[in-house]
């Protein structure tokens, strides 16, 4: 997952838009809106070209195996990059429908739930109108453990879930990808994925109830051999979607044309509508949302990817002009601030942290109210199905001002009970471990102040931003900051992987808590669950567990708005991926 | 004047191989490491140590540089085999954040910014000249006046806040013009002139402003020489006497800080570029230090060097020409 400039990463993700939305003081408030008549299709037309404005200098990737960009794994696998299965296009809670894309269907699970089987659909075509082959998946899923290439970008589901014994390279794997695998070593990948005419079978080493959304990422997206340039693949990678890559210059343009060679018959997720997507890369922020407000020319046929400057946000909700062209809404992630049980160990310290935290102050200083709602759960809103807010702390204020007084109780408490502990927080002080950026040198001097107010001590270790995830996966401080957006629509990509055994980002060390041998059975009975009802109940009662033992301290479920140029039609929110369908756009006028 | 040159051409190269070690220590020992951005959020500590061992970031400076210099006459191969990447001769390194040879991307960044930089520099020395001229000319009539406002104010703005208004005014606000998109000279002229108009006054406007000061007071003060009065006294007509010798003695030292500020715009108009949303060498140069990619930071460094240095020995060896004094020297 990457955040880059105002675009919140989102790695896909979700559910209904739900939750109550606080008021901004004067003028425009935040709360949910979903773009009016911008998200309809009323009077789109065939053809036309849609542009993407945005201040960043290039796309993260279209490198299939290393995207994990909530936004551009939507809009790549709206246009150019198609799976096995994908997500409903459509608004609301329906657009986390899974659907069969490539494939028949949903796959077929053996009964253990380790072994699964795909069935390619009939027609798919490559953009130079080859067929789209099993071997072209399997190839295109090998990539992801070729690290020397695809760098740890991209999901790391196939090398942790595909059965292939574990070894000495950089993944941890016997496999070290398609490039550099002796034929002994590509017979391990082989034997985990394997072709069968139509039929791709995936091998697991453990039971995944949910591996047809696995299939959804677009890490497991074929790639054909002979069109494999490495490193260099994402500047031109390969269509099998309705668009294909015609240029791609970072800092300039990505120009997307119609492929002619896309069959829509062998397609049941994707109805282009424009000719051409343009991305311009690197505009000013300003000057976009001048662009955008003006709606002259171009523009009225423009999305901006990346949001709206905060200090235009009071213009344009407050314009009711504007209200069929804006949108207001949750974008799936969630920011907390991990705790080290292992160093922290007393449950009455990390409450009085979270008791004494100014979460207001902290807000206001990213930009209020718009930027997002203070979490009540690890589990974003948007995955509506395991989403349910939890009991929080005894005296937390709802208002996320501190509340100092029970603060100081449960530190006064600590004391008796865990005294060293507490002598850590007080005289030596808590290690609060966090990215070396403009954003969190204001952030740490907030947590500095209002921790300071019942005596414990923070000792700031900013961390140069790009080995930031690299440094705590190492060491881990005391406290360290982190955000997450789960990877498919089941929280199974939210509880497991941030707090379980073995989770790609749990640097909690609370395997140490006493709570945790229960949780962590609970995990293994949620993720072999194949009732989709009691498994949203065990993530539910997970994320009390974590909301209790305080493992984490939830930060906030962040929102993102946008403004799109008059003309634009289905501009809705696509939940899984927290930005629109991208290849569903039209154009009126 | 044969040995001259080839002495000046000799010392702009060990400066040139002085700049490209300095350039390549300093960009090392900044705190980024480029072992830890070639590898993305799931990276283990272990494995940005062993892509240090794989990409040569462990071995010793001295080895790395002569690697790096190598390069330059022989092209380099990034990678392993079976997924290495091969930059033709002069590899100037590879960026594994853009996934390019540097060389390319600086290659097609250089027509962007030699763009610009023509233009604008056609337009300031045009107004800057011009104006100074009618200001020395016309000194202490509303003519002058105005010129110096200009120069003032000219001085006075930042180039984001002009390139702003003129966004403002010309795209935004009136539709004038559309808003600039850069378009290859041999793709499209006219379209390439329409993307470069607003960035070229802009340079121009911020340029001009001091060209303006320098000519005025130049020509003023080559107006009370005595070949000046000279001329006068013997009834030379007024406009031949500006153009033939006035303008000509003022000029050289101006034409020499031009040359100078046309290699130092080559080296990229950071501003300008990234106001107009221009891909040139000055955009690159901003997104590199934005991402820490010391591969393009190091090259972009050094052909800005390379312009300067170049620039220098071609106005040292002018200089030669016209003063004898100099060449003695």
């Amino acid at each position: 997952m990457k955040m880059r400039s105002k675009v919140l990463a989102v790695v896909a993700l979700v559910g209904l838009v739900a939750g109550a939305c606080g008021g901004s003081g004067d003028g425009a408030q935040s709360g949910e809106e979903s773009g009016g008549l911008s998200a309809t299709m009323d009077g789109v037309k065939e053809g036309g070209t849609l542009y993407v404005l945005t201040n960043q200098e290039g796309a993260s990737t279209l490198d299939p195996q290393r995207v994990y960009t909530g936004a551009e794994l939507g809009a790549w696998g709206s246009t150019f990059t198609r799976t096995l299965t994908s997500y409903k296009p459509v608004a609301g809670k329906d657009g986390t429908s899974l659907v069969a894309d490539m494939a028949t269907d949903l796959g077929t699970a053996s009964e253990d739930l380790k072994t699964w089987t795909f069935t390619l659909r009939d027609g798919l075509t490559w953009e130079d109108g080859s067929e789209v082959t099993c071997a072209d998946i399997a190839y295109g899923v090998s990539r992801t453990f070729g690290s020397e290439v695809t760098a740890f970008e991209g999901p790391q589901y196939a090398v942790s879930y595909l059965d292939i014994p574990a070894g000495d390279y950089d993944t941890g794997s016997a496999y070290p990808g398609p490039w550099l695998a002796t034929a002994e070593e590509q017979a391990l990948f082989d034997e985990a994925v394997s072709c069968d005419g139509q039929n791709i079978t995936f091998k697991l080493q453990v039971p995944v109830s949910d591996f047809a959304y696995t299939v959804s990422l677009l890490s497991f997206a074929p790639v054909p051999e002979a069109q494999d340039t490495a490193d260099q693949y994402g500047l031109k990678p390969f269509s099998n979607g309705p668009f294909k890559v015609e240029s791609y210059e970072e800092g300039k343009e990505l120009v997307l044309v119609r492929n002619e060679n896309w069959n829509a018959d062998s397609d049941d997720v994707r109805e282009p509508k424009v000719d051409k997507i343009v991305w311009q890369f690197g505009l000013d922020e300003t000057v976009i949302d001048e662009r955008m407000l003006a709606d002259s020319g171009d523009d009225k046929n423009a999305i901006v990817y990346g949001g709206i400057l905060p200090e235009n946000l009071q213009t344009v909700f407050g314009d009711e002009s504007l209200k069929d062209r804006r949108t207001d809404g949750f974008d799936g992630f969630v920011t907390y601030t991990m705790l080290n049980i292992k160093t922290v160990s007393c449950l009455e310290v990390r409450q009085a942290l979270w008791l004494a935290l100014d979460r207001e102050a902290l807000r206001t200083a990213s930009g209020g109210p718009f930027t997002g709602e203070f979490a009540t759960s690890f589990v974003a809103p948007l995955l509506a199905a395991d989403y349910e807010p939890a009991s929080l702390v005894e005296g937390l204020n709802a208002d996320g001002t501190p509340n100092v007084e029970a603060a100081q109780a449960k530190m006064d408490e600590a004391k008796e009970k865990c005294p060293e502990v507490y002598a850590k927080a007080t005289e030596d002080g808590l290690r609060f471990d966090h990215p070396d950026t403009d954003t969190w040198r204001k952030n740490i001097a907030i947590w500095i102040d209002s921790l300071g107010a019942v005596g414990v001590k923070i000792n700031d270790n900013p961390i140069e931003a790009s080995k930031y995830y690299a440094t705590i996966n190492g060491d881990q401080g005391d406290l360290m900051r982190a955000g997450w957006a789960a990877d498919w629509a089941n929280a199974s990509t939210v509880i497991p992987e941030l707090f379980g055994q073995g989770g790609g980002f749990n640097y909690h060390n609370n395997e140490e808590d006493p709570a945790f041998a229960d949780f962590q059975s609970k995990v293994d009975e949620a993720k072999a669950e194949t009732d989709r009802d009691a498994q949203s109940k065990l993530w539910k009662e997970l994320n009390q567990v974590v909301i209790d033992q305080v493992w984490s301290i939830p930060g906030s479920a962040t929102k993102s708005q946008n403004l799109v140029g008059s003309n634009v039609r289905g501009a809705y929110q696509w939940l899984p991926f927290g930005w629109y369908n991208l290849g569903a756009i039209g154009l009126a006028g | 004047m044969v040995f001259f040159v080839l002495r000046r051409s000799f010392f702009a190269i060990v400066l040139l191989l002085i700049v490209s070690a300095f350039t390549f220590v300093i960009f090392s020992a900044l705190p980024a490491d480029p072992a830890a951005l070639t590898c993305g959020k799931n990276c283990r500590p272990e494995v940005i140590e062993s892509n240090r061992e794989r990409l040569g970031y462990d071995r010793p400076l001295v080895e790395q540089y002569g690697a790096y210099m190598k390069g330059i006459f022989a092209g380099r191969t990034y990678g392993e085999e079976g997924s290495s990447i091969h930059c033709s001769a002069p590899s100037l390194g590879y960026s594994y954040d853009r996934h390019e040879c540097v060389t390319t991307l600086i290659a097609s960044t250089l027509p962007v910014t030699a763009s610009i930089a023509l233009g604008a520099f056609v337009l300031w020395m045009a107004i800057g000249v011009g104006l100074g001229t009618l200001a020395a000319l016309k000194r202490g009539r509303w003519q002058d006046r105005v010129a110096t406002a200009f120069s003032v104010i000219g001085v006075s703005l930042p180039t984001f806040f002009l390139g702003l208004i003129f966004i403002m005014v010309f795209v935004i606000w009136t539709g004038i013009l559309p808003f600039p998109r850069y378009t290859g000279l041999t793709e499209n002229p006219v379209d390439w002139f329409m993307s470069l108009l607003l960035p070229w006054f802009v340079l121009a406007i911020i340029s001009a402003a001091t060209y303006v000061r320098m000519t005025r007071n130049g020509i003023l003060e080559v107006m009370n020489e005595e070949f000046v009065r000279l001329g006068i006294a013997k009834g030379l007509p007024r406009r031949r006497l500006i153009v033939t010798y006035v303008l000509r003695a003022a000029l050289v030292p101006i034409v020499t800080i031009a040359g100078l500020d046309f290699a130092f715009l080559l080296g990229g108009a950071l501003v300008t570029e990234s106001i107009f949303n221009l891909p040139g060498l000055g955009k690159l140069t901003l997104a590199a230090v934005i991402n820490s990619d010391l591969p393009i930071l190091v090259a972009t460094t050094m052909v800005s060097a390379v312009f300067i240095v170049v620039a220098n020995t071609v106005v040292d060896i002018l200089y030669g020409f016209l003063d004898p004094r100099v060449r003695v020297k």
